[in-house]
């Protein structure tokens, strides 16, 4: 699975993520302080920007949110 | 326990006072009987690790396609008092490593069980019972932790005969060290071997401030291709016998599992999931539902069926199908949940617009599991 940072959009601006499964669909979308997500991404899991390019350093963005 | 009758003072007794009559939520355990299964209803699974099966039963797995969870596996018939069961399929014959790990846990919330006094002078004995069948015989084991494993108390049962459904029961001293939660957050533990490795297998019977997470000697459920095991019935007690199971009504067995997980699935076509909702823009809308209880913390995450046209929005007077599954967007307080929903075109800003399932698959799920 991959994780996808979606673009903010009204009427709240909490930075919501999307997970992508092994098939292609989205089952979860989620807020960056979701358990499961940083669980994942402190495993490896790849996280992808809102355009579409891998974040190199995930973790480091993890550690940075409120 | 002296009960005495007096013209002064009524009826008073005087001792602990455990009988077969329950007394508010006796059973700490939540869905102990296994009538509950929002996420899967009885349809086998493969789980991932940390994966909830049926409500309030989690699984840890070091490596994953080894067993199948089913809420009554091989229809069987339970025992006598009870409906249904969870079913452990083991997939494969796998052979555990010493740091291996397959558990069955169920965590309880800090406010279910505080009254224990464990970690103080004070602690409580509890007494845990299950009914349990397994195709295997032997000794199995589980564990009592705590919140991050610091406190692990292993136990064993013995299971005499196969593909018979048998009661255990184990009697456990409360812990006088350590440190057990006693907010919202995770307190208590309890997990059900089914393979442990050394690594993670203590001696049964004691507290230890190791990190274990079942009994030394242990059988292990996935060592045999196709073995089963099955469990109903579980209840965690205060007292030091184990006393009738705590039937409670399924609508009070529910809400108490929507605590920690909802899901609204109507299955079928054009049936409401988040009613109250406006228009953003000709292409979004912000729906919000209430939760059928206050949830145990704020959702962080909406479950949906990863396929759009499952989805809909009720938008004057007619119906779209979405062109995007919906995405969560906040939920503000432990009451209310909140989401995005995507059209292609055709909407107007500031209009009410409600979510609807687009077909009998769709649903909404709202996790705030320990």
């Amino acid at each position: 699975m991959i994780y996808k940072l979606l673009t903010k959009i009204p009427p709240f601006f909490d930075q919501i993520v999307a997970r992508i499964d092994d098939d292609g669909l989205c089952r979860l979308t989620c807020t960056a302080q979701n358990p499961e997500f940083q669980t994942h991404i402190k495993a490896g899991a790849e996280l992808l920007d809102a355009d579409g390019n891998v974040m190199t350093d995930a973790s480091a963005y993890i550690a940075s949110l409120p | 326990m002296p009960v005495i009758i007096d013209g002064t003072n009524g009826i008073t007794q005087a001792g602990e006072f455990n009988s077969d009559s329950s007394f508010g939520f006796k059973n700490r355990i939540i869905n102990g009987a296994m009538v509950i299964s929002q996420r899967n209803g009885t349809s086998s699974v493969t789980p991932a690790s940390g994966d909830y099966t049926l409500d309030r039963w989690q699984v840890s797995l070091s490596q994953s396609s080894k067993l199948t969870v089913q809420q009554d596996a091989g229809a069987v018939t339970p025992p006598a008092g009870f409906n249904d069961y969870l079913g452990v399929t083991s997939s494969s014959a796998y052979s555990i490593t010493s740091s291996d790990l397959f558990l069955l846990n169920q965590p309880i919330e800090g406010f279910n069980c505080a009254d224990f006094n464990w970690g103080t002078a004070n602690a409580k004995t509890i007494t845990v019972s299950f009914w349990v069948r397994s195709s295997l015989t032997g000794t199995f084991g589980g564990v009592i932790n705590n919140h991050n494993g610091s406190r692990s108390y292993p136990f064993s049962y013995t299971i005499l005969s196969a593909n018979t459904w048998e009661y255990e029961t184990i009697t456990i001293a409360g812990d006088t060290s350590g440190t057990w939660q006693t907010g919202n957050t995770g307190a208590l533990i309890i997990r059900f071997g089914l393979g442990v490795g050394s690594t993670y297998s203590g001696t049964a019977g004691s507290w230890s401030g190791s990190t274990f997470y079942s009994a030394t000697g242990a059988t292990s459920v996935v060592g045999t291709n196709g073995a089963t095991w099955y469990i109903t019935g579980v209840q965690l007690e205060v007292g030091s016998t184990a006393t009738s199971f705590d039937y409670r009504s399924y609508g009070t067995e529910l809400a108490l599992c929507q605590r920690y997980y909802y899901r609204i699935f109507p299955a079928a076509t054009s049936r409401i999931l988040a009613p109250i909702g406006t228009t953003q823009s000709a292409t979004q809308t912000s729906n919000n539902l209430y939760f059928p209880v206050t949830m145990r913390t704020r959702p962080t995450a909406v479950e949906v069926t990863g396929t759009a046209s499952d989805y809909s929005i009720a938008f004057v007077v007619s119906n779209t199908v979405c062109s995007a599954v919906p995405t969560f967007s906040s939920s503000t307080t432990d009451a209310v949940g909140t989401l995005n929903a995507y059209v292609a075109s055709g909407l107007t800003a500031g209009q009410p617009a409600t979510l609807l399932s687009n077909s009998s698959a769709g649903y909404l799920g709202w996790s705030a599991e320990l």
